[in-house]
């Protein structure tokens, strides 16, 4: 596969992206490469991994990460109740070392997503979403995964992986990553869209959407993300909202009074509204 | 066997990101001769992001590399272009030496300045330069009268200008060649920030403490267990299911207790750094609930807890106790603080201190700062003041050999400081 091949793959799941990126992406993908993709929340980070799957026709695990994450959810458990039961049920019928063995093998094993990724007998792709927000431990615990591509469980011995996985890392950096595992990853940082781009999105995203709305909308969302005083700055998802809930209401044209309407639908906070001021994007109210 | 064409240039090219501060080792080279061999770019942009994705791993690494890609990689037109202006600018330097030897002459005799304080005269601009040759030239009659005493005073105003020069140079070039203006805002000094850049930098701090808090309090929360089984419940949950154990209780994380005692000076000489910091401590103060606040200028005043809660509301706090803008006599704020009843310091406490050094009566102060030292487990300063400058500070040079000092004179420097005195 070529850089020209993967762009168009990801242009037919509607995933606007430059050459650049199609290039990260296939190195990513040729090197077997983790890929840690940061940057602002709403940028089309985890949406990659998505279309990466699709494009590439492969299954996608997704790996949601929070606080307290740890390998029993992430990559193994042993049903504990399942072996108990077990137990007593052959405890008369079946010799101690044989249940022993029986009872650390894959009947009793739960897969979660890591160890899903690496004995799928078809490529997968495994997104770690928003990595930032597990526990640094759990960072650590993915070190030999990434770099290795093998897991080791105590009672079974060292897992390699059957089929390489194309890993996708997401991060908002809500905190700083390691430096060990930023070593074992390429890198991607996605900014927010230039203005072309955005109204590019919105023609993929919704095909029959006004042009000249689009415009305006993009320029608006493009103004409000400059504004130093709102904080929670809008993403894509919401430009793509915006414009929907505009066309719902049967509006062409982003009026000063129909932005103050459906503000709602870009900021999400009172102070960010107060500190949005006016637009200059914005067409006239009435004659 | 495409790579090897690639192989001598990439392994130059590493050396020098490397020399820039990134890390990156063979793997990394290797991964950039395969993958230009393979996908043959023909695109620069592309070529960029590509080797950018294998080598910069961070929004700052990539700042860097950008710099260091945009040197490395320029076409024949480019690089002959960057000879030929490299040349004139040797020329121009040879010619300015010449004049800088003439220049530099009082009474016939050279100027004994230092070599780099010359070279500072030859790169400084022509407005700078013809101050001081007007200087020279109204003393030229004194001079003739009394070439010894006017020597040395010429040398010293030459030494005093000079040096004030080379700080300046110095501060130019901190930060101002990154392309990101976040990340340069970052970087440059806290003291140089112009008007304009305030309600960036201070965007850019709220986000920083708000990252902050979020570690804070996921430190605070520990979630998910320690792995250690409590066997007591665990038996206990048992009698549930007639003595047998379906259900396994965990002991829960231990929390680490941390006490923070905060000294921040809010004197004259440290108005703009003090307004950057009070936003860090507002994080810093929520560490733990036993962590207290002093601010001080010519005196000593406890930070109500309440008013950290906003920082408009914290900041006018400061404002209106009297103590903003003031001198600094961080001796006496360091006797009151231990001397206050019940103590606050003692061996589980850290105490910060934020302030430049710059006090009236080192020695008390010096003397105060021992008698903390003695009463808290740690005592950590954090100076606004750029570390390439504590040579020249008599007084950073005292107190940094009775604590542990570090330079917090950019808000890199103040976030990272502030991460790591969490972490323990």
């Amino acid at each position: 596969m070529d850089i020209s091949t993967l762009k168009q793959k990801l242009d037919a799941q509607g995933y606007v992206c430059d050459e650049a990126l199609a290039a990260t992406l296939l190195v990513a993908l040729k090197l077997g490469r983790p890929l840690l993709i940061e940057g602002a929340a709403g940028v089309g980070k985890t949406e990659i991994a998505k279309v990466m799957a699709a494009a590439l026709d492969r299954p996608l695990l997704r790996l949601q990460c929070y606080e307290g994450l740890d390998e029993s959810k992430a990559l193994y458990e042993w049903n504990y109740q399942k072996q108990l039961l077990s137990i007593q049920v052959q405890m008369d019928r079946t010799g101690p070392d044989a249940l022993t063995k029986s009872l650390f093998s894959d009947a009793y094993l739960l897969e979660r997503p890591l160890l899903q990724s690496i004995r799928s007998e078809v490529p997968t792709v495994l997104l770690i979403d928003e990595i930032d927000k597990a526990d640094e431990e759990f960072e650590a615990f993915l070190l030999e995964i990434l770099s290795e591509m093998q897991v080791s469980i105590p009672e079974v011995g060292v897992l390699r992986a059957k089929t390489i996985p194309f890993v996708v890392l997401t991060s908002n950096r809500a905190r700083p990553l390691s430096e060990a595992l930023r070593r074992r990853c390429a890198y991607l940082y996605i900014p927010y869209p230039d203005l072309d781009k955005e109204v590019a999105i919105l023609r993929s995203k919704l095909p029959n959407v006004n042009e000249h709305l689009a415009v305006q909308v993009a320029q608006a969302v493009h103004d409000l993300r400059e504004n130093e005083g709102i904080l929670k700055k809008p993403s894509i998802a919401e430009t793509i909202d915006w414009v929907s809930a505009l066309e719902a209401l049967g509006i062409s044209d982003l009026t000063e009074d129909a932005r103050e309407r459906t503000l709602g639908f870009v900021l999400k906070s009172r102070e960010d509204m107060e500190a949005s001021g006016h637009c200059g994007a914005c067409g006239h109210d009435g004659p | 066997m495409r790579e090897g064409v690639y192989l001598e240039k990439m392994a130059e090219f590493a050396a020098l990101l490397r020399h820039e501060g990134l890390t990156v080792g063979l793997r990394e080279t290797e991964d950039m001769c395969k993958i230009l061999s393979e996908l043959d770019l023909a695109d620069r942009g592309t070529v960029y992001a590509v080797l950018s994705s294998l080598c910069a791993k961070s929004r700052e690494e990539q700042a860097v590399f950008r710099r260091a890609f945009d040197g490395f990689f320029v076409s024949v037109e480019q690089r002959q272009a960057l000879r030929a202006r490299h040349e004139a600018e040797a020329r121009e330097l040879a010619q300015r030496r010449m004049e800088a030897e003439r220049d530099l002459q009082a009474g016939g005799n050279p100027i004994p300045l230092r070599e780099d304080l010359q070279e500072v005269y030859v790169r400084m601009g022509e407005d700078k330069r013809e101050q001081l040759r007007q200087m020279l030239e109204k003393t030229r009659g004194n001079l003739e009268r009394n070439p010894k005493l006017y020597g040395n005073f010429i040398r010293s105003v030459f030494m005093r200008f000079l040096l004030e020069q080379q700080m300046a140079m110095e501060d130019a070039a901190v930060g101002s060649e990154s392309l990101d203006p976040d990340l340069a805002l970052l970087y440059r000094d806290i003291s140089q920030f112009r008007e304009t850049d305030i309600p960036r930098a201070a965007a850019l701090v709220s986000a920083i403490a708000r990252q902050l808090d979020a570690e804070l309090s996921r430190a605070r929360r520990g979630g998910g267990h320690s792995g250690k089984l409590d066997f007591k419940r665990t038996i206990r949950r048992g009698l549930e299911t007639g003595g047998t154990f379906y259900r396994l209780s965990y002991r829960p994380r231990r929390q680490k207790r941390r006490r923070l005692v905060l000294l921040c000076d809010v004197s004259g000489s440290m108005l703009q750094f003090s307004e950057f910091a009070l936003r860090f401590l507002k994080s810093m103060s929520e560490v733990s609930e036993s962590s207290k606040t002093f601010l001080f200028s010519e005196e000593l005043c406890r930070v109500n807890p309440f008013a950290l809660q906003n920082m408009d509301a914290f900041r006018d706090y400061v404002r209106s106790s009297g103590l903003y803008g003031r001198g600094t006599d961080l001796g006496k704020a360091l006797e009151d603080l231990c001397a206050q009843r019940p103590g606050v310091l003692g061996p589980s406490v850290t105490l910060l201190i934020l302030s430049d050094t710059k006090t009236i009566d080192v020695p008390r102060a010096a003397r105060a700062l021992l008698e903390a030292r003695r009463q808290a487990g740690k005592v950590l300063w954090l100076n606004p003041i750029p570390q390439r400058k504590w040579p020249y500070v008599r007084s950073i040079q005292t107190m940094s050999m009775l604590c542990q000092m570090a330079a917090c004179s950019t808000l890199e420097e103040l976030s990272s400081t502030c991460r790591r005195i969490l972490q323990g």
